[in-house]
């Protein structure tokens, strides 16, 4: 969701005039705990607001996003805890006095004073880590580095915050512990236990979304733990769905872009010490030697090539409805990936059209779901590109995407003996992670005639080559008879 | 010639045999036996001086007839010859590199202490001291390398980079192969007349071109460029492997080739000509039996080559 | 007259004709079916990839045809290719094969089917091969009678020696030459039997695309003249013979000259003379026949031939004199090398290097060709009983092909052709004789029946011709008489006439047909077994992707090369420039999309023996040729532990060899060898060897992969030294999973201006002291 405020930035800019401070001594944070799952690319970020309105009818609770904060969230979303449904989010704008975005969120009922909610908000930060020290030899260790503010922002006031930060394993390598909190605390600001680092409990903080308070008092905390699995990137993404009805046949094809972002290979890499670590089992964390993907269920023919040609160094496991859910893919470059190194492949299958599509006879239309993307496990993709391509002739096309694109667009698509051409379309975005794996729906009506168009251009292509060679055989284009 | 050699003999007793008669004797002895000194352990001792001024190219060979080196009797003319074109330079030049022959069976010795195992082996010695001393300062032999056959030519080449002038080596023209060749010729030309209803009947060259093709395609020209034996040691004749053959094999398989298409010729030509039927169905039976059998035993001698070859007939 | 088993008698020659003509397509789809599937093994086994070395730049070429256009390719600068003189690819190549592709490529697209460049490149082949059975067809047929064609098509369409150079993926220009062959052929024939201008004409077009296509056009170029040479020793000279030539050597030489590699050569060089001098020959014989038309003197007639055979005389004595003056170039090593078989090694050893042109030995004739092999003496013969023009052509071929191939394996391809033509002629003519029902009289009666010896004989021609329609055969007859059959019945009369005195000729009763025939049918059985077997075992494996086979038997797929080639497209600069040895040029620039020193078209041999030198000598000497040369990383293939032959260790020799060319003292082959002349690599090597960069790069940290035990070179079966050897001017940069190819960085001058040894002794020195464990190899300094 975060892309599409960044498309409407500047026009939330001039919106900026009448920021929605009209709530802003409405509520009062009782309690806020905000947890922080580290990981490779991505970072969970769990916020608990223990809200607690001034006022009556206070309905729209406003959550603050500082610039980086925003500039790494890629997905964003608040519930009321233990329930389901998503609470509505709209966008606030940019603060200017105080620099941070805001974001109203709509409570599900409205609030009379000293009524409380618990508000859990979820976010995902994508390119919030990275790999310190930057170069590791082949057989060293990965160790990244998390560097976040301390005080969670927020336009209201806050009794008690408390920070936690887990990593995914126990050492750690170093934590900073900031200086000059006594206004806030008594006790050491930060406890370590296991792998878990906790900052506060902090007390009686003022808003903290506001310039004199971010200035001086806003701290800086970094975090330096091992991480050992390979950080792996999709730098890019081009998924392309073709929808054939006459073979009943749902082809996606997925261009991948891999690139390991954990620490530089120091040095060069050596097959032998390779060999040697994979033959003791001690595989170091941040070379990706094969990596294992999700499709789903009874796909046929899947086919799995590079640039130069097909790699035969896969193994797939096709899962059948109804009793697995996905078949798996393991995949292996055709050399390990090692920290910094690139590598491209391209990857497809067929499945049952019957799998996706529906025809609903009261519109007359066809019904189909076309899955976003290919989850590769804790990885971001950086620009995904979703092309959908209908049958020759399908008219008054719609689809809904999961969430809006950057850009979505219908273009004509020419492909096997195709005469007009198919409508495709074509769906862009960025930073998508594993929340991000939707499902795009499309709608169309395919008129018989535009199925029956295809044979019989070719029948007409190869009647008309008979009846020419009837005629040339039966010319006579000697110059003298004999 | 005697003198020197006995001269030799004191060589190592006389102390007083200073630098300069070293290399006198040298002289002499290339002039006494036409620019190649037949070395021994002395002489060869006086040529490899360590302290030499001049350089020297010898050859190591193996001449004797028990030996059995064809290589070694095929190099030899070439290596007197160039030396004897060296010994036409003016002696300013020539007596600054010698040539030298050293043969398994007078010289044992050298051949173990050089440590050479194989025959024949051509070594270049550099100057070591004086005006002709290599910029490299390089003193050990240099060995020349035979890649490019044994001809004279070449050989002259190779060396002309070590010796002070270009040897002026220039291939004697084969006067006897032109004469023989005009000889050909004129007698063809004279006998035309009485033999050209032979070259006019198409058999004769039918006969031509049959074996020509025949001799073609059962490797004869492999076995002449690969120079391979007749036949293999202990008098076997196919050789194993697939890549490779001896000379027999060429006759064999052309003989075999020839039988089969015969047998061919035989039943579409000859056989239905035949006008009374038993003879007839003999000859046929005759022809398609030898056609069977002699293709598998074909298929068998290529069995015999190409050792994974599934297939097999009667054999 | 008797007959041996009866025939339906109620047939309408019509039905006959089109039932013949019927299974005549159907006979020669399946033919051309056969010969497209039997090539597809490897795409089978493996997959849709190209094959071996040079299509690899073929394939790249088409790439840019199909991407840029016809003339971007035209004049195309590869800068990337022999870095850094770069390639000027349009004169350089023949440009027929990707020209042709190319074109399939834009009419697929035109019809909306987008299929990928590399499928039509892999399929060109065998789609060409098809067209080549159907050539043979046409041209056999021109031999014999279209019986004999299909035969030919047949032997064609599978025979090893063909599907050799033309299996799916490998696309190379012979991939289309040989049916370019056979069709400038049957054109030739055609134009020389009806002395038509149109067929001449098309001849020299096919000549035209021939020329574009390959470099072997030199033989067609050398063949006609050659025949029609031959054709007026035999005082055949017709004004058939004339226009047909007239017309193939003037438009198909001057459309020659229109390909920018070809240019100006077939006035200038050797190769070409041959056909020019023929061609002023038959313009000096036409004149002199039309004078003798028309003057009757005797005297001047003498003169005149007199004047004929001295104008003959002197026009080669010009030529010669034209080649001494260095007008006329003399024959190129490659061409003269076929004559004076030593010639290539003496002089030219790139070319000795190549295994396609070690000499033939018998085995492969026989695995190629088979049965064909010894039946086609018998087709030979049989072209000698009726002389006929086209016959000449044919025996000249046969002789001169057969010779080709014993010299060279490669022209292997050149004979078959004419051997499946020659064996089918045979072949047919045996199932003529056996299948015709007609069995002659008894000793009694002679005289009468030489009529019906040439009736029968054409009933047997349809009956045959048209492949199993045979018993229709009789009716048929009359119908077909005037057609194509003209040249058996001409073969029966033949056969007759050459045989002394009029008398019927046959086979008596059933069984020894039966005999026959069985026996022709189960040799073509196995024929077909020898070619499948062939095909599947030998020919079908993509030197790309090697296979080998699990314990449980499974295949198991090798894909060093593709592994690395791959790393080096996606993880070095663009600009990278790679040096190896000049056969893997190509597949660098193809798959791993590079600047290369050197590769497959070898045209300058200096800088292919810098390579060798490179390669061939020390650390010290090589690094500053690899930095003048921007060499970034060198590319070895190493197939030690493997036991992959093919490796660079085992191609050494030839690097020297090539080096030692260029820099007699400084490289010199017998120091690679051991005192006893052994060619070694281990503990036993000569110091020159175990210092040369080849050998220090291909068994750099390979002892180690063995832990404590000893290490073993599989290839060589040699036991390597416990201590390998030590790099200080190369890094290793990456080792495919099998080691089959190495690749080092080099490094850059050290920033303290040391040299780079001295500075690496001191790293390992400052380890030392440092108590880190430390790289084993620092036990040697």
């Amino acid at each position: 969701m975060v892309p599409h405020w960044r498309r409407r930035l500047p026009l939330l800019l001039l919106s900026l005039l009448c920021p929605s401070f009209a709530s802003a001594h409405s509520f009062e944070n009782t309690a806020i705990v905000r947890t922080i799952d580290l990981g490779g690319s991505l970072v969970h970020v769990t916020t608990t607001y223990a809200v607690k309105a001034l006022e009556d009818g206070a309905g729209v609770y406003t959550l603050a996003l500082a610039e980086r904060e925003l500039k790494r969230t890629s997905w964003l979303e608040a519930k009321i805890k233990g329930q389901q449904n998503i609470l509505a989010m709209e966008s606030a704008g940019f603060d200017g006095e105080s620099g941070v975005y805001l974001f109203s969120v709509e409570l599900p009922e409205t609030l009379r004073t000293n009524g409380t909610a618990n508000l859990v908000v979820e976010a995902i930060e994508t390119h919030a880590t990275y790999p310190w020290p930057e170069e590791a030899g082949q057989k060293d260790g990965q160790s990244l580095k998390y560097e976040t503010d301390l005080f969670v922002v927020s336009p209201y006031k806050t009794s008690v915050e408390r920070i936690k930060i887990k990593s995914p394993s126990p050492n750690i390598l170093s934590y900073s512990t900031p200086e000059g909190l006594d206004e806030f605390t008594m006790e050491i600001p930060v406890t370590k236990s296991g792998a878990t680092i906790t900052y506060g409990p902090f007390s009686n903080i003022p808003a903290t979304a506001d310039a004199t308070f971010l200035k001086p008092k806003q701290k800086e905390v970094a975090v330096h733990y091992n991480y050992d699995h390979p950080v792996i990137e999709v730098t890019e993404l081009k998924r392309s769905a073709e929808i054939s009805h006459w073979g009943a046949n749902l082809n996606i094809e997925d261009k991948i872009h891999l690139h390991n972002a954990g620490p530089k290979l120091k040095g060069h890499f050596s097959r032998l010490e390779h060999q040697a670590s994979t033959f003791l089992g001690r595989m170091p964390p941040h070379v990706l030697p094969s990596l294992t993907l999700h499709l789903p269920p009874n796909i046929r023919s899947p086919y799995y090539y590079d640039l130069i040609g097909n790699v035969s160094t896969s193994h797939l496991r096709v899962g059948h409805l109804p009793a697995q859910q996905s078949s798996l893919l393991e995949v292996r470059p055709r050399y390990p990936l090692m920290g910094g190194w690139n590598y491209s492949f391209t990857l497809g299958w067929d499945s049952p059209l019957a799998d996706y599509a529906g025809y609903d006879k009261s519109t007359g239309k066809y019904v189909i779901g076309v899955p976003l993307m290919t989850l590769v496990p804790g990885a971001v993709v950086g620009d995904a590109e979703v092309t959908i391509i209908l049958p020759e002739g399908a008219t008054d096309v719609d689809f809904f995407p999961p969430f809006t694109p950057i850009q979505s667009y219908v273009k004509t698509h020419v492909t096997y003996l195709d005469t007009v051409g198919r409508p495709a379309i074509i769906l862009e975005y960025k930073d998508l992670t594993t929340k991000h794996a939707g499902t795009v729906y499309v709608m169309y009506k395919v008129p018989l005639s535009a199925h029956l168009k295809k044979p019989l251009a070719v029948a007409t292509a190869f009647m008309g080559l008979f009846v020419l060679g009837f005629a040339v055989r039966r010319m006579d284009v000697r110059i003298q008879k004999k | 010639m005697l003198l020197p050699l006995l001269a030799l003999l004191f060589a190592p007793l006389c102390l007083a045999a200073s630098f300069q008669t070293d290399h006198a004797k040298l002289v002499q002895l290339a002039a006494s036996s036409n620019g190649v000194i037949r070395l021994d352990e002395h002489s060869y001792k006086l040529l490899t001086n360590p302290k030499r001024t001049w350089s020297a190219s010898v050859q190591f060979t193996a001449l004797d007839k028990k030996r059995r080196c064809g290589p070694c009797k095929d190099f030899d003319p070439n290596w007197n010859a160039v030396a004897k074109a060296w010994s036409t330079v003016p002696a300013a030049e020539r007596d600054n590199h010698f040539f030298g022959t050293v043969d398994f069976d007078h010289a044992m010795s050298i051949f173990q202490q050089l440590g050479l195992q194989s025959a024949p082996v051509v070594q270049v010695l550099p100057a070591v001291e004086g005006p002709r001393r290599p910029a490299s300062g390089r003193s050990n032999p240099i060995a020349l390398d035979f890649s490019g056959g044994f001809d004279a030519a070449p050989l002259a080449e190779q060396l002309s980079r070590h010796t002070p002038v270009p040897i002026p080596y220039k291939a004697p023209i084969d006067y006897s192969r032109i004469a023989s060749g005009l000889f050909v010729l004129l007698s063809f030309v004279a006998a035309l007349r009485f033999i050209s209803p032979i070259l006019k009947s198409r058999w004769t060259w039918a006969a031509i071109t049959i074996i020509t093709s025949l001799i073609m395609t059962s490797g004869f020209m492999f076995v002449r460029i690969r120079g391979m034996p007749y036949n293999g040691p202990n008098g076997q004749w196919i050789a194993g492997g697939y890549q490779t053959q001896f000379g027999q094999e060429v006759h064999v398989i052309a003989m075999i080739y020839g039988t089969l298409a015969g047998g061919f010729l035989m039943l579409t030509l000859v056989v239905p000509n035949q006008l009374s039927p038993s003879r007839q169905r003999m000859q046929i039976y005759l022809w398609t039996g030898v056609i069977f059998v002699m293709y598998s035993v074909l298929v068998s001698i290529f069995k015999e080559k190409n050792r994974g070859y599934p297939f097999r007939l009667l054999l | 007259m008797p007959l041996a088993y009866s025939l339906p008698t109620d047939l309408s020659p019509a039905t006959v004709v089109n039932a013949s003509s019927l299974l005549r397509i159907v006979a020669l789809a399946l033919i051309s079916g056969a010969a497209i599937a039997s090539r597809l093994f490897a795409v089978i086994n493996f997959e849709s990839v190209i094959h071996e070395f040079d299509p690899w730049f073929n394939y790249r070429a088409t790439r840019v045809l199909a991407s840029e256009g016809f003339y971007e390719f035209w004049n195309w600068f590869d800068p990337t290719a022999w870095y850094p003189l770069g390639r000027v690819v349009g004169g350089t190549i023949y440009p027929g094969l990707m020209a042709t592709s190319g074109v399939i490529y834009s009419i697929l697209h035109g019809l909306n089917l987008p299929v990928d460049i590399r499928n039509i490149c892999v399929m060109l082949a065998p789609g060409f091969s098809a067209l080549t059975a159907w050539s043979t067809y046409m041209f056999t047929k021109e031999m014999k009678d279209e019986s004999a064609g299909l035969l030919a098509a047949a032997f064609i369409g599978i025979v090893p020696g063909y599907i050799s150079r033309s299996v799916a993926g490998s696309y190379d220009n012979e991939a289309i030459a040989i049916f370019l062959l056979m069709f400038t052929f049957f054109l030739w024939i055609k134009a020389l039997k009806t002395g038509s201008a149109f067929f001449g004409t098309l001849a020299a077009l096919f000549y035209f695309y021939m020329v574009a296509a390959w470099g072997g056009y030199a033989f067609i170029t050398n063949m006609i003249p050659l025949h029609a040479f031959t054709l007026i020793l035999m005082g055949r000279f017709s004004s058939r013979l004339y226009v047909a030539y007239s017309s193939w050597y003037a438009i198909g030489t001057l459309a020659s000259m229109q390909v920018p590699f070809v240019g100006f050569q077939p006035v200038r060089t050797s190769e070409h003379m041959a056909a020019l001098g023929v061609f002023g020959l038959l313009q000096i014989i036409a004149f002199a026949e039309l004078v003798r038309a028309h003057v009757s003197s005797k005297q001047f007639q003498r003169l005149l031939y007199a004047s004929v055979i001295g104008m003959g005389i002197l026009g080669g004595l010009a030529i010669v004199g034209l080649t001494y003056k260095g007008w006329i170039a003399p024959w190129t090593g490659r061409f003269y090398s076929l004559w004076d078989t030593g010639y290539a090694k003496k002089y030219i050893p790139i070319i000795a290097s190549v295994s396609e042109h070690q000499p033939t030995a018998w085995p492969s004739f026989f695995m190629d060709l088979q049965l064909l092999i010894f039946v086609f003496p018998a087709g030979v013969i049989l072209c000698f009983r009726e002389l006929r023009d086209e016959h000449v052509f044919v025996i000249i071929y046969a002789v001169v092909a057969s010779y080709f191939a014993g010299v060279m394996v490669r022209l292997m391809l050149t004979l078959t052709p004419c051997v499946c033509v020659c064996a089918a002629v045979a072949f047919s003519s045996v199932l003529d004789t056996y299948i015709n029902p007609v069995e002659p009289d008894a000793v009694e009666e002679e005289a009468e029946t030489a009529g019906d010896g040439a009736v029968s004989a054409s009933s047997t021609a349809v009956s045959t011709s048209s492949g199993s329609a045979t018993k229709k055969g009789k009716k048929a007859a009359p119908a077909a008489q005037p057609g194509p059959l003209g040249g058996l019945v001409s073969t029966v009369s033949a056969v007759v006439s050459t045989k002394k005195g009029e008398k019927s000729r046959g086979i008596f009763g059933g069984d020894t047909r039966l005999a026959v025939l069985l026996n022709a049918l189960g040799m073509l059985l196995f024929f077909v077994l020898h070619c499948t077997y062939v095909t599947s075992s030998a020919y079908s494996s993509p030197s790309v992707v090697l296979a080998s086979t699990n314990p449980d038997g499974s295949q198991h797929i090798i894909d060093d090369f593709r592994e690395a080639y791959y790393w080096l497209r996606q993880n070095t600069p663009e600009t990278a420039v790679v040096m190896s040895w000049w056969d893997y040029g190509y597949q660098i620039a193809g798959m791993a999309d590079r600047p290369t020193l050197v590769d497959n078209n070898t045209w300058n041999n200096t800088h292919i023996a810098t390579v060798g030198k490179a390669m061939s000598s020390s650390e010290e000497v090589a690094y500053p040729i690899l930095r003048k040369h921007d060499v970034d990383y060198v590319l070895v293939i190493f197939g030690g532990l493997l036991g992959y032959s093919g490796d660079d260790i085992n191609k050494f020799l030839w690097m020297v060899r090539i080096a030692q060319g260029v820099w007699p003292d400084e490289i010199q082959e017998p120091n690679y060898f051991t005192a006893k002349g052994e060619y070694k690599v281990d503990d036993g090597a000569s110091n020159t060897m175990k210092n040369s960069l080849m050998y220090k790069m291909s068994y750099y940290r390979f002892a180690e992969l063995f832990g404590g035990n000893q290490a073993v070179d599989r290839v060589r079966g040699q036991q390597m030294p416990k201590i390998g050897p030590t790099l200080d001017y190369l890094d290793e940069a990456f080792t495919s999973e099998n080691w089959i190819v190495r690749i080092y960085q080099v490094k850059k001058e050290d920033p303290l201006g040391r040299d780079l040894r001295t500075a690496n002794a001191f790293e390992q020195g400052k380890r030392r002291k440092r108590s880190k464990p430390v790289a084993r190899r620092r036990a040697i300094v």
